[in-house]
């Protein structure tokens, strides 16, 4: 028996007599971790948590909290007695209730609990949502339903939260105060939580391990950080849109060559053999501005960012690669202007793909 | 803990089969053997019966349509005087069963009747007889049942109406399109599929009228059905008969249920929608729309209410002899007990239906809420062709005594009959209320701890209430006006308003069926004002 937290081992995820996501296996090693899941709508990630939930059955694998097992094939705890709350995407407060009584109705649950403990008014306050307390759920916004909603799910102190979107429809201004206090009040309560999102800077902020899934599978299960600079698969690459992936071959240990590039040197993540033929990951921050360079491209391209430029470069061979450049750099490129990239080009690591 | 397995599921099923027996049991009869009536009828009367049908059924469609749509095309999209009231005046037809409607016609127009007496008033005394129009048999029926039942068109067309968006209307004008171009290309093919749906309504019930083309001697299927049982004694020509028309039916059925599902994507209540603007008549044009709707009114109402009402007036000694408080106390006792029966076991399927996500209770609630598509006859025919075979087969097979007198001439098997017949708009109703509580309500309930029970009592039942109320008094609304299941199923000496006007009718007792027609209406207008105000608000939201 595994001494982790959160233990899901080669489940096949079902709903409505469909396999949505297959032989997935991951943990929450310590109570209080973060885990957040990202994949594109309809790939499966809402059915994964409903599944934990026990909303959903399972006919392959099983799923362990605290050592005991709640689903299997031939086990399945009702939700009621899994005290796993989920906060769902879309408004599921109690139509007939205002949201005062909607949060109350949550904190009846473990009241007895003594750990975990967090006031009605703090988490009113946390969450701000005190002008709302007295209104029924059809007279508030999505994003105050999610909010309370979520509201609800804390104050039930569960031992392990599902978050399915619990900020998509809050305001872009608001959100990363939101994101901050969340984070802040689950590390405080030491909550377990899952987050599905699609936003992968919400995902990496929030969680203390990210998992990928696309195409009925659980691509990568990582820290953040190794998510976003070791994607470990095309698809993956792809699906944050982390830069641009271009032909390469392996000249030693530590270097590789590229025909428009030249010779890239850098410290490999996987290796391969000498003179092996790759796709080389090319990230917007892995190429350096320097106009003083004598290796020039073409802008073809320009995005604005806030803090940051995007300029997308051509290459001899037509490739098209993106370089990051702090906005208040020295000398602006418009688009047809020649951009010099600093030689030669070394890479903090080496990703790449057979 | 083991799956466990699910009592929701095992009670909506049970709940479903049960509505199920009587609608198979004509199905299953018409294999059986009859007596020399039905030769002797294939070759007489069948036709007959078969042409009446669908001469009534043509013509009933064609004048609920015509009243049903101008009205509700009247009063959404203008303003004229008294716009708001005719707006839920006109389903108080509702009140008036075609039945009545037939009695107050003939009052009205036959021989020395009401309008001669109102001739003679005006202009002194004369052979007005022959002059005076005779509204009765087919012309009579068409009549009637046109008048009671262009509400279904009227209420339906009108939601529709209701939701059509301004940019509709504007589209219309910036095409060039005068005001009846407009109605004819744009407005009126977005409301088709609610038209539609009301129109199937109108002519499942003017298949199974029963009281109305009784009192006017037309011979239809419908009374072809009771006719057989009743006069030939004979329930498998009976259920032949029934199957034929359940066919027909059936059809219709279909067709109510595809418009239906279609009328929802024509309610755009999504982005874009832009809250109509009526247009303010005046003049003449509001004084003839006024003209129409109150012409529409009085018929279909005022004019039935008052024919009735003057004759109660007119022989108080009626009102004297009818035991009113027994009638009264028979009539609230049917209407407490079925209509509660009818919400407990509704709400239950319903939720048995939400929790168990089982596809073969899914078909058999859609096959078991059919019940309101066949005619009470019908119905009544084949609950006591099922109890004889029970009885027959089962009861006495295992050596106890005969259920027949439990079930059939009782107060139990009445309710049974009427569960069967007002299943659907109890349930319908009621799932319209659950539609209402998003999924993830129920599963944040058991999240937050709640098992299916609780959920079902503290969450589901507070917010279903008003459904609920609503439910009931519609369903009481029916019972009331029941008239062939409550005839051919009541105790004996157990009679109803419903039942007491037609037996004095039958007996050419017209004055007599007065006054329990008149209290019939006035409690069922009582229920109608009870419930237009959700029937509106409901439409409105």
């Amino acid at each position: 028996m595994s001494n982790n937290f959160l233990d899901v081992k080669n489940v096949n995820f079902r709903i409505g007599g469909k396999t949505k996501v297959k032989d997935v296996s991951f943990s929450i090693q310590n109570e209080g971790d973060i885990v957040c899941l990202l994949g594109p709508s309809g790939i499966g990630k809402t059915t994964i948590l409903r599944t934990i939930a026990g909303l959903e059955n399972i006919e392959k694998g099983s799923i362990d909290l605290k050592g005991k097992t709640l689903s299997s094939k031939n086990i399945h705890i009702e939700p009621e007695y899994r005290n796993i709350s989920l906060a769902f995407q879309e408004n599921s407060l109690f139509p007939h209730y205002s949201v005062e009584k909607n949060i109350l109705i949550g904190a009846e649950k473990n009241k007895e609990k003594k750990d975990k403990k967090i006031s009605f008014k703090e988490i009113v306050k946390l969450l701000d949502i005190e002008k709302i307390l007295n209104k029924f759920p059809h007279q508030i916004s999505a994003g105050e339903a999610q909010r309370a909603s979520l509201a609800r799910s804390l104050i039930s102190k569960p031992d392990l939260l599902l978050l399915d979107e619990p900020l998509s429809n809050v305001d872009q201004s608001f959100k990363e105060e939101i994101q901050v206090r969340l984070k802040k009040i689950l590390n405080k309560l030491k909550i377990s939580t899952i987050i599905v999102t699609h936003d992968s800077y919400e995902a990496f902020y929030l969680g203390s391990k990210c998992g990928i899934i696309l195409n009925q599978k659980l691509k990568q299960f990582d820290d953040p950080y190794k998510v976003y600079h070791f994607p470990n698969s095309i698809e993956v690459v792809n699906f944050l849109n982390r830069g641009i992936l271009i032909p390469a071959t392996i000249i030693d240990e530590n270097t590789l060559e590229n025909d428009d590039l030249g010779l890239i040197k850098g410290n490999f993540i996987q290796h391969f053999s000498i003179g092996s033929k790759v796709q080389l990951l090319l990230q917007p921050e892995d190429l350096e501005h320097d106009d003083s360079s004598n290796f020039k491209l073409d802008v073809v391209d320009r995005k604005f960012r806030g803090t940051n430029f995007i300029y997308t470069l051509k290459t001899h061979n037509n490739n098209l690669i993106p370089v990051l450049v702090h906005t208040h750099h020295h000398e602006q490129h418009e688009i047809n202007d020649k951009f010099g990239v600093k030689k030669p080009i070394t890479l903090e690591h080496i990703v790449c793909f057979k | 803990m083991q799956k466990s397995f699910n009592i929701w599921l095992l009670t909506s099923l049970v709940i479903s089969i049960g509505v199920l027996i009587p609608i198979a049991t004509v199905f299953f009869s018409f294999f059986e053997e009859t007596s020399n009536y039905y030769e002797i009828l294939k070759d007489t009367f069948l036709v007959e019966y078969i042409v009446n049908s669908f001469v009534l059924l043509i013509s009933v469609l064609s004048l609920t349509f015509l009243i049903g749509t101008a009205s509700a095309y009247f009063v959404s999209f203008y303003k004229f005087p008294f716009c708001d009231f005719f707006k839920w005046a006109l389903i108080l037809s509702f009140a008036v069963p075609p039945y009545i409607y037939a009695y107050s016609l003939t009052a009205f127009f036959e021989n020395y009747g009401t309008l001669f007496s109102i001739l003679t008033n005006l202009f002194g005394e004369a052979n007005y007889n022959k002059n005076i129009p005779k509204f009765d048999g087919v012309i009579g029926s068409i009549l009637s049942l046109s008048f009671s039942l262009y509400a279904y068109v009227y209420i339906l067309a009108r939601a529709s109406f209701l939701y059509q968006s301004q940019n509709l209307i504007d589209l219309g004008r910036n095409l060039g399109f005068s005001k009846f171009k407009s109605f004819y290309f744009l407005i009126l093919p977005a409301a088709r599929p609610a038209i539609v749906a009301g129109l199937s309504l109108v002519a499942m019930e003017t298949l199974a009228e029963f009281g109305a083309v009784d009192f006017f001697s037309i011979n239809t299927l419908t009374t072809g059905i009771y006719n057989s049982w009743i006069t030939f004694d004979d329930l498998a020509f009976s259920n032949r008969l029934s199957f034929f028309l359940l066919i027909f039916i059936f059809a219709l059925f279909i067709i109510e249920n595809f418009s239906r599902k279609n009328a929802k994507y024509h309610l755009n209540n999504r982005g874009g929608f832009k809250q109509k603007q009526k247009t303010q008549l005046s003049g003449k044009k509001a004084f003839f729309v006024f003209i129409f709707c109150f012409s529409i009114l009085f018929l279909s109402f005022i004019f039935p209410l008052s024919q009735m009402f003057y004759w109660t007036i007119k022989f108080p000694e009626n009102l004297y002899d009818l035991k009113i408080l027994t009638l009264t106390l028979n009539t609230v006792y049917l209407v407490i007990l079925s209509s509660l029966v009818l919400i407990v076991f509704s709400l239950v399927s319903n939720y048995g239906n939400r929790v168990s996500k089982n596809k073969m209770l899914n078909l058999l609630s859609t096959l078991s809420i059919s019940g309101y598509a066949i005619p009470g006859v019908i119905l009544a025919v084949a609950f006591i062709t099922f109890i004889g075979w029970f009885d027959d087969n089962i009861v006495k097979a295992f050596g106890f005594s005969s259920i027949k007198k439990i079930f059939i001439g009782s107060v139990l098997g009445l309710v049974l009959v009427y569960f069967v017949r007002f299943y659907s708009l109890a349930f319908n109703g009621i799932k319209s209320g659950y539609e209402k509580i998003n999924i993830s309500v129920d599963e944040s309930s058991y999240l937050l701890g709640y098992s299916k029970k609780k959920t079902f009592l503290n969450i589901h039942v507070p917010f279903l209430r008003n459904s609920l109320l609503f439910v009931g008094i519609l369903v009481s609304l029916e019972i009331v006006r029941e008239l062939p299941i409550t005839l051919i199923l009541r105790p004996f000496n157990f009679e109803t308003f419903a039942t007491t006007a037609y037996i004095s009718a039958s007996e050419d007792l017209l004055e007599a069926a007065a006054v329990p027609s008149l209290f019939l209406i006035l409690i069922a207008t009582i229920f109608i004002m009870l419930t237009s105000k959700y029937i509106l608000r409901e439409n409105e939201q």
